[in-house]
């Protein structure tokens, strides 16, 4: 019971990590980035390469961040910005890229499975329970997480614009906001946290160049049902990703796997802002 | 004297459509000009034009002297032109102070924000932390004008700020207009359905009909009201 409900906490923590950067992005562009599966991918390559050089695991987290960075400047100045006025190509254009992504990973490192480093092994005892305490690192990582995101968007100027541009873009323009810029900012943050959730989940999975493809299939789920709301997301990821971890552990971990996608269809049916306020 | 806007021959409209005809007008630094006519006339229109939202089809815009024909909304705004929409032009869901920092260039500007906002409306220091969506109807307005003169606009483009006010908002924002324009030398365009009010506040008028500027006089002629009204219910 303590172990599923470990289990449970901590899945979530996970499936937050992975999402919050989604939902940043589709906050701000009204657009989902669906190469958000390549870039997590991205992410657990880095760790894999920091794994490579013989570095401390811990370094991949920058690492990925960089990579991820990188690769979204890149995404948003190239492809995604002179789709702006055509949201359903930008959408299909990430689709695209994301296989990019993952066709030159499979060109530079090989299709074969490989392993990156953990950060942190070992078991710790909790609740009378001898638990993975790498799982449970990831609870407070994705609460700090969490927090940063939320500094940044109350607590700084630009994260004023970027709220601003959220709710009302021609009217934050009007008043002298750069929002291409904010769009490019907010794009190569939202990539940096992909790839920085992909080094995050190396130690639980394997590296492979197809590794992102579940993860942004549940992340794209849990931003439907959150639509802009990093609070909201964290309940999401609480609920569903729990149920996910029931329904694995109890019937068969085939249906767990489509757990989250089957209840967000659900929920939107009977409540369209699924578990936004309003 | 450089104008605060001159604007020449322009024609703008939202693709096929046409809406301004070779519209031309100056405002002068410290005047107010009143645009005056039925709805659907253009007047929203011309202010969406100049603020950069439409691509212009013919004609040019400058603002301080300077070509902004083609420039994007932002630029536009950075020149220190406040634009006052008619609808959605606050952010409901921002405080009080977060709305006006949003107009300002940066944070750097806030104790002088705060100081013009002590000057034309004092009661929104003492809510600087509520909900703009929470103010009432003429307390949203108010915010409006005091964000538009936060950032001390060289230009004012404001699209009738008086519609459903009661008399005792919209007197007090027109004292709050002509105290501006004797304190800065702002150029002030006033769109508006509000004779009295516009006539009260303007300098000058000119009258909208189909796109076009079909009348222009002095707003203190006598017999504008009685000349402008003829036009409106045509």
């Amino acid at each position: 019971m303590t172990a599923l409900l470990l289990d449970v906490v901590t899945t979530a923590a996970i499936l937050f990590a992975v999402a919050s950067g989604l939902l940043l992005v589709f906050g701000v562009m009204k657009i989902i980035n669906f190469a958000h599966g390549g870039l997590i991918t991205l992410g657990g390559y880095a760790a894999l390469i920091t794994t490579q050089l013989g570095l401390n695991p811990w370094f991949g987290i920058p690492m990925a961040a960089l990579f991820g960075a990188v690769a979204g400047t890149l995404i948003e100045r190239v492809v995604v910005r002179p789709l702006y006025a055509r949201p359903l190509d930008a959408i299909l254009a990430t689709w695209g890229l994301g296989i990019i992504i993952g066709q030159t990973i499979v060109l530079v490192f090989g299709r074969e499975v490989q392993f990156a480093a953990a950060p942190l092994g070992g078991t710790i005892d909790l609740l009378g329970e001898s638990y993975s305490l790498y799982r449970i690192v990831m609870v407070p990582i994705a609460i700090l997480l969490g927090l940063g995101i939320a500094l940044l968007l109350n607590g700084t100027r630009l994260g004023l614009a970027t709220r601003a541009v959220i709710m009302n873009e021609d009217l934050a323009r009007g008043l002298g906001i750069d929002s291409t810029w904010v769009r490019f900012v907010t794009f190569a943050l939202g990539s940096a946290l992909a790839a920085v959730a992909g080094a995050l989940i190396t130690p639980l999975s394997s590296v492979d160049p197809n590794m992102g493809v579940p993860w942004l299939v549940n992340a794209f789920m849990l931003v439907l049902v959150s639509g802009t709301s990093l609070a909201s997301l964290a309940a999401a990821c609480l609920v569903l990703g729990g149920a996910q971890v029931i329904v694995s552990s109890l019937y068969s971990p085939v249906l767990g796997g489509i757990t989250i996608a089957l209840l967000a269809a659900i929920i939107l049916r009977t409540r369209p802002q699924g578990f936004a306020r309003g | 004297m450089t104008p605060a806007l001159h604007i020449d021959a322009i024609s703008a409209g939202y693709g096929e459509a046409v809406v301004l005809r070779e519209i031309a007008l100056t405002v002068a630094p410290g005047e107010i000009l009143a645009v005056l006519g039925k709805n659907g006339t253009g007047k929203s229109t011309l202010l969406k034009s100049i603020m950069g939202y439409l691509p212009k089809l013919a004609g040019r815009i400058a603002i301080g002297g300077a070509d902004v024909t083609r420039e994007a909304p932002h630029r536009i705004a950075r020149r220190g032109v406040a634009y006052v929409a008619q609808e959605k032009s606050l952010f409901q869901d921002l405080s009080v102070e977060e709305n006006i920092r949003l107009a300002l260039a940066s944070d750097r500007d806030w104790p002088k924000a705060r100081a013009a906002v002590e000057r034309s409306f004092p009661f929104l220091l003492e809510r600087i932390r509520q909900r703009a969506g929470t103010l009432s109807g003429g307390e949203q307005k108010m915010l409006l004008m005091a964000r538009s003169l936060a950032a001390d606009p060289k230009l004012l483009l404001v699209d009738e700020i008086t519609e459903g006010l009661q008399p005792s908002v919209i007197e007090r924002l027109g004292g709050v207009l002509r105290a501006e324009r004797g304190r800065s030398a702002a150029g002030i365009l006033l769109v508006e359905q509000h004779i009295p009010f516009a006539l009260a506040v303007a300098d000058r008028f000119v009258v909208m009909d189909r796109g076009e500027i079909v009348d222009a006089g002095a707003a203190g002629a006598p017999g504008a009201a009685a000349e402008i009204a003829r036009h409106l219910s045509l």
